[in-house]
């Protein structure tokens, strides 16, 4: 007896009995890497929001930055007999098996903000144009450096390297800062893995061995905040106009930008359309499911917003929208 | 009043208390959550406690003997890219080779098992707590994978693995039966004989139970308490090829998360945080139970916030239950 019931239950467990499927709604799985920053918390509520507007359901997983949870989450939302799933994955490479799957069970799958490599698999990826966006970023910074008339020593805060979104920001920061060798010296490179110590750990350690830094660019909005933390042990916080002023430029278009833009910390933000990238990945996922024929890309173009535009900028920028939401 | 406290102490103590709570808290769910018993869901609930049983399986042997083994979580990445390094058809050292996946494995192992000699000897030499000696070569090990990986390849992955890699993970021995499958559980009835039928399984208990009196009795409680780590070691490589092979690729970032779940699986299965007792049974019932909770807080879409609520009083309960036990069995003596 001590055995036959545990053994019954658990075979129980395994006799595959089904339910009859009876989802009220057609559910849409969205799986995202994280809910981290400011960022992904936005996209993940626009994302929300379409779905829900649509009449349809939205089942959530977030894997903490874990790529074989992630794989778990998908599987899970296949099992569930989703109609379409969202995914923003960790890896580039990781993802390409949760593709596979998606398509082995025949449920439309849409990229989110980061695009898989290169892969025969079926899907549609919805991608800032990280590298276009962070060039013309660059560009108004590097401008601004050749007005001044000195030559300034530079730094890069890499991101991710496995997500190719952080390869983009790079590679456009690089190809930018080459057209201005009389006013711009890269002497530092800082890996941050998107970790907010790291980038502390690295700003600090740059400004302690390059104490005449003066043009900083970070890969991502999150961590200005570990930039402005570093300036200021620094002494180097100023704002535009102010001697001594640092050079900074941003990618994402956070809350935390738009204030620092509108205090004059930040001179340029890249700003990556979060509302479009939402709107776009859900009705990607539509019409795959359709058969409507959707393209392998659809490319944000996003904007640059700086000093020179910010009024005219800011309502099409997300941080915006959210700084006032709390007001 | 009587009868219900006997039934309690009982369940308390029974190895199976683990299995019905897992098929009571499922089938209390099945009823509202549509396609969670469909025989996919069970397939993928099957194939996702694989990796975290093997991990579990070695976190038990380290458990008995009163230790913990924090560094798996480090020892995952470390061999991934060991074993990337090698096989990867881009810049593996033997990529495209015959030899390139059995070489791979070999040292993923080796690899495994190396860490584990070196958390032994010196937990078993200098006797210092297992728990700041696993938590240090964790951070130093976790360092070292990313490390290497930049300094072979200048980046943190390795992609284009060999099929007859991802076919561990991946394939099937018959078409219902997956490779991985078999694999895990040959590993467990292993480490299950081991522990229970072998003299080193009484070596472990009697360490953990009282490691002073174990050495009165002859036993060699230094090389005893190294078998552990080894043991530990290898089961994290082991889950680290699990873990590659599923997702073709090979990471300094693997496993990075699994630490509280495996640890939680242990504990819920009957085996003692303070040691001595434990058994590769009752963790595989924790195992289901941690793999059916993921599962079904997933499947109804719950946020991640709620999910790691919910686990958080789970593994609470699990320790609490634990210390209940451990009183019990004192209670009997």
């Amino acid at each position: 007896m001590k055995t036959v019931v545990p053994i019954t239950l658990a075979l129980l467990l395994v006799s595959g009995c089904d339910n009859p499927p009876s989802q009220p709604k057609p559910v849409i799985g969205v799986a995202f890497e994280t809910l981290q920053t400011p960022g992904w918390v936005f996209a993940f509520e626009v994302l929300e929001s379409e779905i829900v507007e649509r009449k349809l359901e939205m089942m959530e997983a977030i894997a903490d930055g874990d790529s074989n949870r992630q794989f778990d989450q998908v599987r899970n939302m296949i099992a569930r007999k989703v109609i379409g799933i969202v995914i923003a994955p960790k890896d580039a490479k990781a993802v390409i098996p949760m593709l596979k799957a998606a398509n082995e069970a025949g449920i439309p799958i849409v990229c989110y903000n980061r695009p898989p490599e290169k892969t025969d698999t079926r899907y549609c990826a919805v991608v800032a144009d990280n590298y276009g966006i962070t060039r013309g970023t660059v560009k108004y910074m590097a401008e601004v450096a050749r007005k001044s008339g000195k030559k300034h020593k530079a730094m890069i805060l890499i991101g991710d390297l496995s997500d190719l979104n952080a390869i983009g920001r790079r590679d456009g920061f690089e190809d930018e800062v080459k057209e201005y060798p009389d006013a711009i010296e890269v002497v530092a490179r800082v890996p941050t893995d998107w970790n907010q110590e790291k980038a502390l750990a690295g700003v600090t350690s740059a400004l302690q061995a390059h104490p005449d830094l003066s043009f900083i660019f970070t890969s991502s909005d999150f961590m200005l905040a570990s930039i402005a933390s570093a300036l200021k042990s620094a002494g180097k916080w100023k704002k535009i106009g102010e001697e001594g002023h640092v050079i900074l430029g941003a990618f994402d278009g956070d809350e935390t930008a738009y204030e620092m833009l509108v205090d004059g910390y930040l001179d340029a933000d890249g700003v990556q359309d979060l509302r479009f990238e939402s709107e776009a990945a859900v009705r990607a996922v539509l019409d795959m499911r359709e058969g409507k024929p959707v393209p392998e890309r659809i490319l944000d173009p996003g904007f640059v917003i700086h000093q020179g535009n910010l009024k005219e900028m800011t309502p099409r920028m997300w941080g915006a929208h959210v700084h006032a939401r709390k007001k | 009043m009587r009868g219900s406290r006997a039934l309690l102490r009982r369940l308390l103590a029974s190895d199976h208390a683990v299995l019905l709570f897992a098929a009571a808290y499922f089938l209390a769910l099945w009823s509202i959550t549509p396609g969670l018993g469909s025989s996919e869901n069970l397939r993928n609930i099957f194939t996702s406690m694989l990796p975290l049983l093997v991990l579990a399986v070695g976190q038990t042997f380290v458990l008995i003997t009163g230790g913990i083994d924090l560094s798996v979580t480090a020892a995952i990445p470390l061999a991934s890219v060991v074993g990337g390094s090698i096989m990867a058809g881009d810049v593996g050292l033997l990529g495209g080779s015959a030899f390139a996946v059995p070489v791979a494995v070999g040292a993923m192992l080796a690899v495994g098992a190396g860490i584990g000699l070196v958390n032994g000897t010196i937990i078993a030499c200098t006797r210092m707590p297992a728990f700041i000696v696993t938590l240090t070569t964790q951070m130093f090990l976790g360092g070292l994978a990313v490390w290497y990986a930049n300094w072979y390849a200048g980046r943190v992955d390795f992609h284009d693995l060999p099929v007859g890699f991802r076919a561990i993970a991946q394939g099937r021995i018959f078409p219902a039966v997956p490779t991985a499958l078999v694999a895990v559980t040959l590993l467990a009835m292993a480490a299950h004989i081991t522990l229970a039928r072998t003299v080193l399984g009484r070596w472990l208990h009697a360490v953990g139970g009282n490691a002073k009196a174990a050495a009165i009795c002859g036993v060699p409680v230094r090389t005893t308490v190294i078998a552990a780590y080894i043991a530990s070691g290898l089961c994290a490589a082991a889950a680290s090829i699990l873990y590659t092979g599923r997702l073709e690729t090979a990471s300094a970032s693997h496993g990075q998360r699994v630490l509280l779940d495996v640890i939680a699986a242990a504990v819920m299965g009957g085996t003692s945080l303070f040691g001595g007792r434990g058994s590769v049974r009752g963790t595989l019932f924790g195992v289901l139970f941690i793999t059916i909770l993921d599962n079904t807080l997933s499947f109804r879409g719950l946020s991640n916030f709620s999910v790691l609520m919910v686990k958080g009083v789970v593994i609470l309960a699990a320790a609490v239950l634990d210390a209940a036990r451990a009183r019990l069995a004192e209670r009997s003596i």
